[in-house]
């Protein structure tokens, strides 16, 4: 499998990835001098402390001579520079701390979205044309059509408020985040809405792939066999029914990495995504450098890690 | 004799169904798609009315109590700081449908001209155009409509040009591969041999038998781009208030879900219900236009 092609393969694709990060936040860091108003507005100096500050940041500097050493910082020391906000706050390993905690996110809703898209799509193939396939379907459509922020709202109104209500305190989902990483009571329900746009996606195509696969000659050689119906389903039917679905897989990781950023916001998890918010509301623009550099980076990784996951489903691809 | 007179009456031609009454029959049919179709219209009309006439002004502060549920002065209940519901909600949906057919009509515009002359010349114009198009799908959407809003400033005009920067090139690749294939038939081959110009050809020929599929895209790219807004709205580097947007009034709510959950009930479930409303007539100008691609 990892034969020297598809090292070759991923050495240019990683070479690639560097360079769009680079792009993106070059673009982002020239582009963000152009926007009116500035961090340091809003504090009272005396004396000469803003011109010391000016010079702290190199903002004192020409443009051309800021871009060259915040180019020579990244690529050199992988030095995003430091918050505007919070004086001696670094900024890589603030980034590189919540691109974890995303990342732990994100990994439990791709879990949700496709196991449970999986399942429920292949329980709507073999139970078709029943008031169960009906109903998922019609759930399916109804899931992708809602925005992810929507899906949130309820649920946190279904667990949070209501579930507090109805059992008197009993049972109810903390919102909140405690600690860097959380804990599994405190993961699943934004994961869960992370997912469940996702989940729908991936029921339809598997339902659709199945019904397809379940009507070949080697299905029905497989019954003839006598095996069990399960065996034949997850084994004989199910394997070949995911090549499809693999397809969506690239675009499903960028959906759930986009939808992090509501998810985030709304869940109060000190992820990216928060941080990318604020930084823009409290106009921390050398944070929200370092943030799109990481989500290029991101991105890039993830479609990489897509495309190499395709060489391990379908053994037919090759690099 | 007779009977020939009578066989010449009978084979009267039936009435010439074209391509667009066939699709709208088969378009009525679809009930979900129609009911889709009545609830947008309506949408629109609640939206041009909104351009005169809302029960209160949208940014009047302070005019019912804050936190306020559904009364029989304010329909819908107020805001954190006592501002109509109802009426923003209006403004949101004149915000939503600019955006969405503001970004398709650019995305027509761009995509259309682009696809047809790439497709029908091909060589190296269309060689630049699938490599450009390439790039941009290999960038995250939303890294590249964030970076734009970000560094253009969030304005309506703004957000609809980064929303397009996202979405040009499923029209640009559609167009292209419809007149790609286009090109190859008799028909085009005739207007060519007769002497037709380019212009002629590509417009009046190509165009409209590639018609079918451009709306059905466009239908699609509507809830998408409105989805976009909310989105950026939601975050807060979209639309700016006073002026209210679906995804910035449920932005809003969401500190007060414990105690006033209708703020993001409102716009979120307007919002849904518009998102699910053109994705279903969407499917259904989908069958409707190209009955073949029925799933």
């Amino acid at each position: 499998m990892l034969t020297r092609g598809t090292l070759i393969y991923i050495s240019q694709r990683i070479v690639l990835i560097g360079f769009t990060v680079l792009a993106v936040s070059s673009l982002v860091f020239l582009g963000i001098h152009r926007l009116p108003g500035d961090a340091l507005f809003s504090e009272h100096f005396r004396g000469n402390e803003e011109q010391i500050l000016l010079h702290h940041y190199g903002l004192d500097q020409p443009l051309w001579v800021q871009y060259k050493d915040y180019v020579a910082g990244v690529v050199t020391r992988g030095d995003l520079g430091e918050s505007l906000v919070n004086r001696g706050v670094k900024i890589t390993p603030l980034v590189l701390r919540e691109f974890t905690v995303s990342a732990e996110v994100g990994l439990v809703a791709l879990v949700f979205t496709i196991g449970l898209g999986m399942v429920l799509g292949v329980v709507a193939a073999v139970r078709q044309n029943t008031w169960l396939d009906y109903v998922l379907t019609t759930t399916s459509v109804i899931g992708y059509s809602m925005p992810s922020f929507v899906v949130a709202t309820l649920l946190l109104l279904v667990f949070a408020v209501w579930l507090d209500n109805v059992t008197n305190g009993a049972f109810f989902y903390q919102l909140g985040w405690h600690g860097t990483y959380g804990s599994f009571g405190e993961i699943w329900l934004p994961a869960f809405a992370l997912g469940f746009p996702y989940a729908s996606i991936v029921a339809r195509l598997t339902r659709a792939s199945m019904l397809e696969v379940i009507r070949q000659d080697y299905i029905r050689t497989a019954r003839a066999k006598g095996l069990r119906e399960t065996v034949i389903m997850v084994r004989h039917a199910l394997r070949n029914a995911l090549i499809p679905v693999t397809t969506v897989l690239g675009p499903l990781v960028i959906g759930i990495i986009t939808g992090g950023v509501i998810i985030e916001n709304i869940f109060g998890i000190p992820g990216l995504g928060k941080e990318f918010a604020q930084s823009i509301l409290s106009r921390d623009y050398s944070i929200v450098i370092g943030v799109f550099t990481m989500y290029a980076a991101m991105v890039g990784l993830a479609n990489l890690g897509v495309d190499l996951l395709y060489v391990v489903i379908d053994p037919r691809i090759r690099y | 004799m007779a009977t020939a007179i009578v066989a010449a009456r009978v084979m009267v031609p039936p009435a010439q169904a074209s391509l667009w009454s066939d699709a709208w029959r088969r378009l009525r049919r679809n009930r979900l798609a129609l009911v889709s179709a009545f609830y947008l219209i309506f949408l629109v009309g609640i939206a041009v009315l909104g351009i005169f006439w809302t029960p209160y002004r949208m940014s009047a502060v302070g005019i019912a109590q804050p936190y306020s549920g559904p009364s029989a002065a304010h329909l819908l209940g107020a805001d954190g700081v006592g501002r109509d519901m109802l009426s923003r909600l209006i403004i949101g949906a004149q915000i939503s449908l600019v955006v969405g057919v503001g970004t398709q009509v650019l995305v027509l515009a761009v995509g259309v001209p682009i696809g047809l002359l790439a497709g029908y010349y091909r060589g190296w114009f269309d060689s630049v155009v699938s490599f450009v198009i390439n790039v941009f799908y290999g960038i995250p959407d939303l890294l590249v409509a964030l970076t734009l809003v970000f560094l253009l400033g969030p304005s309506l005009t703004n957000i609809i040009i980064a929303i397009v920067a996202t979405r040009w090139m499923d029209m640009t690749r559609l167009v292209r591969g419809q007149t790609l294939s286009l090109r190859e038939r008799e028909f085009i081959e005739a207007a060519r041999a007769s002497g037709a110009k380019p212009t002629k050809i590509l417009f009046g020929h190509v165009l409209p038998n590639a018609l079918g599929p451009i709306i059905v895209q466009a239908t699609f790219g509507i809830p998408a781009a409105i989805l976009f807004e909310a989105f950026l709205s939601f975050l807060g580097v979209g639309i700016q208030p006073p002026t209210p947007s679906w995804g910035s009034m449920a932005a809003d709510g969401l500190a007060a879900l414990r105690i006033a959950p209708h703020i993001v009930l409102v716009p979120a479930i307007a919002l849904s219900i518009t998102l699910m409303a053109f994705n279903f007539l969407g499917d259904g100008l989908r069958d409707a236009l190209d009955p073949r691609s029925r799933r």
